[in-house]
């Protein structure tokens, strides 16, 4: 984890209310894995005050060039659309703990949603260029929201949309029933999206007995362990687990589902 | 200019310090901070029992500030001893240990279990928490009771004890002068402010307990006011905090009075505060041709 003041390479619309920011990544910071997290200051003042948490969606050290996927939702990120080349970016980084590798003879199967599909892309990438890729699936509401995002082509990706009107008609949680049917692989599951989608990933994952491994979200103060504000619940003696420092990948039967 | 701080017997290095439940217990801050810089690390509450804290969200920001509903989130005195002592003990700056509890007996245990313990510099007691004996009122809204407690903690310890004030009474001096009467050392304040945010979408509290405790540069000027005021009602040195995110805040608060000040929020947000802080106050003390902190307090009535 360090202090990184860099710069913004480009910032550009990729969906309806989705942007993808890639900044400069100097030679001396560590690199971000799949999963992991930065947190921005958006502004010199006090309004928006905390810093913002948003999930690495890309790296390349050759490069030198990192990436987000973010979502436009309100003050912060409303602001973060204005960003410019060259203007600086001031972060926190790499926080959190990655996705682990799948279990050995598992295939890995990709959920996404939303603001999920960022980590998702990013984990997708690194699978492709491993003894074991997978099939990522990026689910939303509508065609309007699927991202415009060039990914290798080693990796499989299935898009679909709750409406029908892009890619395969259903949710990201049932067109990975259908593909994990189909395939007869013994999968493991990794999700990033809405809570709803977590859940369901995690009931998914229980009814076939297989690993699941879900990235949680919770607002932030500190980022580093020290405030203890961005706990969930989990199961066991501890009640609660920071998203920042035990997070925010946990194994989904950790979680307290609610 | 000399940067020390005396509050009691014990002597701070510098008067930068970071507030208890922003900072950890500073090895959160190891690989961003040079801790060796910060003036006093006020650690997280240490509350005799486990506290697994309040339900979430816990957080929540306000206009130039944030709303936190932690619950005094700590892994009690077994916990504190075992993970975190060894680490305090290779601090290289003094640690005050922040003590919290529903009663005084809580207040007691706390700092007679770990009053042999070498690496800590100090106490400072949050009298803002919840009192059983009161049914949920601040413990530290009563003068009476806060001198009778102050009295008890002082005879359990030689080393500087600060008492922490909260905001949310009518009299801040009447508590502060409750404190010195009671032997305390110095007394820092403020704590947060009550706060509220409601979501309008959902028609409820954003935060579970419908109210949390409002932090960060919107308080600036409250804090001020309240070390101005107390530092003209009490003898004991006063730690100065509430919404310092930049030297010049810090340097407000020495001039009304403080002779230490804390950084809380700010460390969430910018991890080079410390030294801006530490560099601001001396080049204003450079300007003004001061030599010691008290100097500080000449200028303003
Ligand atoms: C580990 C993690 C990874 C994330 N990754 C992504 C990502 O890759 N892409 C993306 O678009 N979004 C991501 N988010 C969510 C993103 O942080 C929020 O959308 C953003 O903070 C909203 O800020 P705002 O000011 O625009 O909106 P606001 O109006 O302030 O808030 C909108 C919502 O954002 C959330 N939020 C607000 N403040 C914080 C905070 N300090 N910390 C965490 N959440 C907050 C709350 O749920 C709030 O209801 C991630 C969050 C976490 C915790
Ligand atoms: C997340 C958080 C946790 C806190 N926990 C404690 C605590 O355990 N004990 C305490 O005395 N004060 C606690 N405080 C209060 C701070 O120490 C400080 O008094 C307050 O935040 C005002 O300073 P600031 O505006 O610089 O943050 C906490 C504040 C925050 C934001
Ligand atoms: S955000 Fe402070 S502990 Fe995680």
């Amino acid at each position: 984890m360090a202090h990184i003041v860099t710069s913004v390479l480009e910032n550009r619309p990729v969906a309806q209310d989705y942007y993808e920011l890639r900044l400069a990544w100097p030679s001396w910071a560590p690199a971000p894995q799949p999963g992991q997290f930065l947190t921005v200051r958006t502004v010199d003042g006090p309004v928006p005050l905390l810093r913002r948490p948003f999930a690495f969606s890309g790296f390349d050290r050759a490069d030198s060039a990192a990436s987000i996927i973010y979502q436009r939702r309100g003050h912060a990120t409303t602001l973060m659309t204005a960003k410019r080349p060259f203007d600086p970016f001031d972060i926190l980084a790499p926080m959190g703990n990655g996705f682990p590798d799948p279990g050995s003879g598992r295939r890995p199967i990709l959920i996404a949603g939303g603001i999920g599909m960022g980590p998702m892309m990013f984990l997708a990438e690194r699978l492709a260029q491993s003894p074991y890729p997978g099939i990522l699936i990026i689910g939303a509401r509508s065609g309007q929201y699927l991202p415009r995002v060039v990914l290798s082509r080693s990796v499989q990706t299935i898009l679909c949309t709750d409406d029908g009107s892009a890619g395969r008609k259903g949710s990201a949680i049932d067109i990975a029933r259908e593909e994990i049917r189909q395939d007869g692989c013994a999968p493991e599951l990794y999700l990033c999206g809405p809570h709803g989608m977590l859940a369901a990933g995690h009931a998914l994952a229980e009814e076939l007995d297989v690993p699941a491994w879900v990235a949680m979200e919770q607002t932030m103060g500190c980022a580093v362990g020290a405030c203890m504000g961005c706990v969930v619940r989990v199961h066991g003696g501890e009640e609660y687990a920071r998203v920042c420092m035990e997070g925010p990948v946990f194994d989904s039967r950790t979680i307290v589902w609610t | 200019m000399d940067l020390s701080v005396r509050i009691g017997p014990g002597t701070l290095p510098n008067p930068v310090g970071v507030a208890s439940g922003t900072f950890g217990y500073g090895s959160e801050y190891e690989k961003l901070i040079d801790l060796s810089i910060i003036g006093a690390l006020y650690t997280k509450a240490v509350t005799p029992e486990v506290r697994p804290g309040n339900a979430t969200p816990r957080i929540i920001e306000t206009p130039a500030g944030m709303l936190n509903s932690i619950g005094l989130a700590n892994n009690g005195l077994a916990g504190f001893r075992a993970a975190k002592i060894p680490y305090l003990r290779t601090l290289p700056c003094p640690a005050v240990v922040n003590v919290a509890g529903a009663k005084g007996d809580d207040y007691a245990k706390v700092i007679e279990e770990l009053a042999a313990e070498d690496c800590i510099w100090g106490w400072e007691v949050n009298l803002s928490c919840p009192n059983v004996k009161t049914g949920g009122l601040a413990l530290g809204t009563d003068p009476t009771e806060v001198e009778q407690l102050t009295a008890r903690l002082r005879k359990l310890t030689s080393k500087p004890l600060i008492i922490k004030l909260t905001p949310n009474v009518t009299d801040i001096t009447a508590i502060a002068r409750a404190a010195e009467a009671g032997g305390a050392d110095a007394v820092s304040c403020i704590n947060t402010l009550v706060g509220m945010v409601i979501d309008t979408k959902a028609l409820r509290p954003v935060l579970p307990g419908k109210t949390g405790g409002l932090s960060g540069p919107a308080i600036l000027p409250v804090g001020l006011a309240a070390v101005y005021r107390v530092a003209r009602a009490v003898r004991i040195p006063v730690v100065g905090l509430g919404g310092i995110s930049e030297a010049d805040h810090a340097v407000q608060y020495l001039l009304a009075g403080a002779h230490a000040v804390q950084i809380g929020t700010a460390n969430f947000i910018d991890p080079t505060v410390h030294q801006k802080v530490l560099d601001g106050i001396r080049a204003f003390a450079a300007l003004h041709n001061l030599k010691s902190i008290p100097e500080f307090h000449q200028f303003i009535d």
